[in-house]
């Protein structure tokens, strides 16, 4: 059984149910990526299941312990969570905000252990952003900024990591940089790493097991290879997708695609489509 | 993980403001409307002073500064929380309804319980203290709501609508009462510190010496708080936890100054926006300062205002004000 599961979830707010009747598991020690078009429900997920927002009702089980009835620093030495793009950081340097990792481990005056500044060492060191320590983190660039927040999810030494869209706003190499190290995490220490992406095919690349989600309903939950499918971009995306194979990766890949006529309840769009399917939020 | 360049300045402001501090209550204590010159302090404090002098010093002007201090204190680590946990760096004890609550409190004990003269000065504080923790319960239950607990920006909201609502009440009830009556709740309004005997003292102290250490082994947490709420959940900080607890302490702080000071307003908005612009935005750093800076200003107010002219002279809130209230619009243009 994994360490961490939803039994017959359900998030809304108000009256206005956003995740509904949800039951899945997160596969340990493996990389999950959640996709799914605007509004249906995967950041909502992911805030309830890192107890960010309450549930009405069901249930999200940690090793056994419901998450809304655990304490929250117990909890918090088991799991990290990076929300959507933490706006500024208030002045503080790069060094400052990494140890807040580190406030489950602490009393508190906050004072640091030895153990506390190897982690955060050791943080830094792995996100490539030690050279910047005593920098102000606003005054970095996006890219820079980006592995300063994960190193700060790595200093809370969690064996499950929940990235929000981690690579908004990054270009792409960049982008590739901070899935790549989130790779290197999974592959090297056996981290779980759960990520909503907005990018199937760097969903498709990175991720061992993908939920796609419509309406807050899991459409299909399996490898790339059982999810980039035409059917099932069809029934998430409402799109019609050409679905090839990346030839460096052998992964699934969406070459491209059109928006089904007729059937979708959007506009039609005039612009011309890039190859890379990016749905924006 | 603070730079010790850092620390380095935060100790050099901290001794600076103690020798202000210092200097400013000596100039306090050699001045007023009665006299005791300087040259004769030191020998009073010795005990070889004139029964007068020692009465001026002991009984007069001492615990009249450690009441300012102590109070610029409050109001300055209850300014601090509060812009902490609704990270709004123009929130005070005012806004979530402390002078205004214990103005109400004030007002209504004033006219409507008829007490005693010799034990009407040590019930009026507790008038003030309920009225203002009544009220900022109240902006709080008014302000939570079941699925997002307290959010910071209704607490705001909540809070300025319910001082202005107090506001009416306090010219209703005023417009209704004799003019003799009036004068007095006026003069409370005005921040004129009027607890200035030593019970005060004792009445403030414990208040301080209970949330001071409290609120300096919150430092982190309200860092996180201030940061960013997600992120603060994330780390494991209990934030509906921390929000209330904070936000109590918060209120009774501010209510147990403004109960004998009168209506403060400013300091507690002025004193932590200073010290944060001095060393920052980590509150182990600048809480100190804040306390200290909060302690000066109503010491320099009142020092000012006892000296400004007339027998009576001016109230230490109105003098805070005519400082604050530029303060305050300067950080409404630097925002804008």
């Amino acid at each position: 059984m994994a360490r961490l599961y939803t039994d017959h979830l359900h998030v809304g707010y108000g009256d206005h149910l956003i995740v509904k009747d949800l039951t899945t598991s997160i596969p340990d020690k493996k990389i999950t990526t959640i996709i799914g078009s605007n509004g249906c429900g995967k950041s909502t997920l992911l805030k309830a299941m890192t107890r960010i927002i309450p549930h009405q009702s069901g249930t999200v089980i940690l090793d056994g312990e419901h998450i809304q009835k655990e304490k929250t620093k117990r909890i918090a030495q088991k799991l990290a969570i990076l929300p959507q793009t933490p706006e500024s950081a208030s002045g503080l340097t790069v060094g400052e905000l990494v140890s807040y990792g580190r406030f489950p481990y602490q009393n508190g005056f906050g004072r640091l252990s030895k153990k506390d500044h190897e982690v955060i060492h050791w943080a830094l060191e792995v996100t490539g952003t030690a050279a910047f320590k005593h920098r102000p983190v606003d005054a970095l660039s996006g890219g820079q900024r980006q592995r300063v927040w994960i190193a700060m999810a790595l200093a809370q030494e969690t064996e499950i990591i929940f990235l929000d869209e981690p690579t908004t706003y990054l270009d792409m190499a960049h982008q590739l940089e901070v899935l790549e190290l989130l790779q290197k995490l999974n592959r090297e220490q056996e981290r779980t790493i759960v990520m909503v992406l907005h990018d199937l095919n760097q969903a498709a690349r990175f991720a061992d097991y993908i939920l796609a989600l419509k309406d807050g309903e899991i459409v299909k939950a399996g490898s790339s290879e059982e999810v980039m499918t035409r059917d099932v971009l069809r029934e998430v995306f409402q799109i019609d997708a050409e679905i090839g194979r990346d030839p460096r990766t052998n992964k699934p890949i969406c070459i491209t695609y059109n928006l089904l006529k007729g059937e979708n309840k959007h506009e039609e769009s005039i612009y011309s489509i890039p190859v890379a399917v990016r749905a924006h939020s | 993980m603070i730079q010790s360049a850092l620390l380095k300045k935060q100790r050099a402001f901290f001794i600076g403001l103690m020798a202000l501090i210092v200097l400013t209550a000596i100039i306090g204590m050699g001045t007023g409307y009665a006299s005791l010159s300087f040259d004769r302090l030191i020998p009073t404090f010795l005990g070889e002073g004139s029964f007068k002098e020692e009465f001026i010093l002991f009984s007069v002007r001492l615990p009249r500064l450690a009441i300012t201090l102590l109070a610029g204190m409050a109001l300055a680590l209850s300014g601090a929380i509060l812009q902490g946990i609704t990270r709004n760096d123009l929130a005070d004890p005012g806004i979530i309804g402390i002078n205004s609550g214990a103005g109400v409190g004030v007002a209504v004990f004033f006219l409507f319980f008829p007490v005693e003269a010799g034990s009407f000065i040590y019930f009026l504080p507790l008038a003030a203290f309920a009225g203002a923790l009544l009220t900022a319960l109240t902006i709080y239950l008014f302000s939570y709501s079941r699925s997002g607990g307290v959010q910071p920006v209704k607490l705001v909201l909540t809070g300025v609508g319910f001082s202005m609502a107090l506001s009416g009440v306090m010219i209703v009830l005023i417009s209704s009462a004799e003019r003799t009556k009036v004068d007095f709740i006026a003069k409370w309004l005005a921040g004129n510190i009027w607890g200035t005997d030593w019970p005060f003292v004792w009445a403030l102290l414990p208040w301080l010496i209970l949330f001071i250490p409290f609120t300096f082994y919150r430092a982190n947490r309200l860092n996180l708080l201030s940061l960013n709420q997600p992120v603060a959940i994330g780390v494991g900080v209990a934030v509906e936890k921390e929000r209330l607890l904070l936000l109590l302490a918060a209120a009774a702080l501010a209510a147990s100054a403004v109960s004998v000071t009168g209506g403060i307003a400013f300091v507690g908005l002025m004193a932590p926006h200073i010290a944060k612009a001095l060393v920052g935005p980590r509150h182990q750093l600048f809480l100190p300062l804040a306390l200290l800076i909060g302690g000066w200003l109503l010491l320099l107010a009142d020092t000012l205002g006892r000296n400004a002219g007339g027998a009576d002279g001016l109230p230490a809130g109105i003098v805070v004000s005519l400082i604050g209230a530029p303060y305050f619009m300067y950080l409404l243009l630097k925002k804008a």
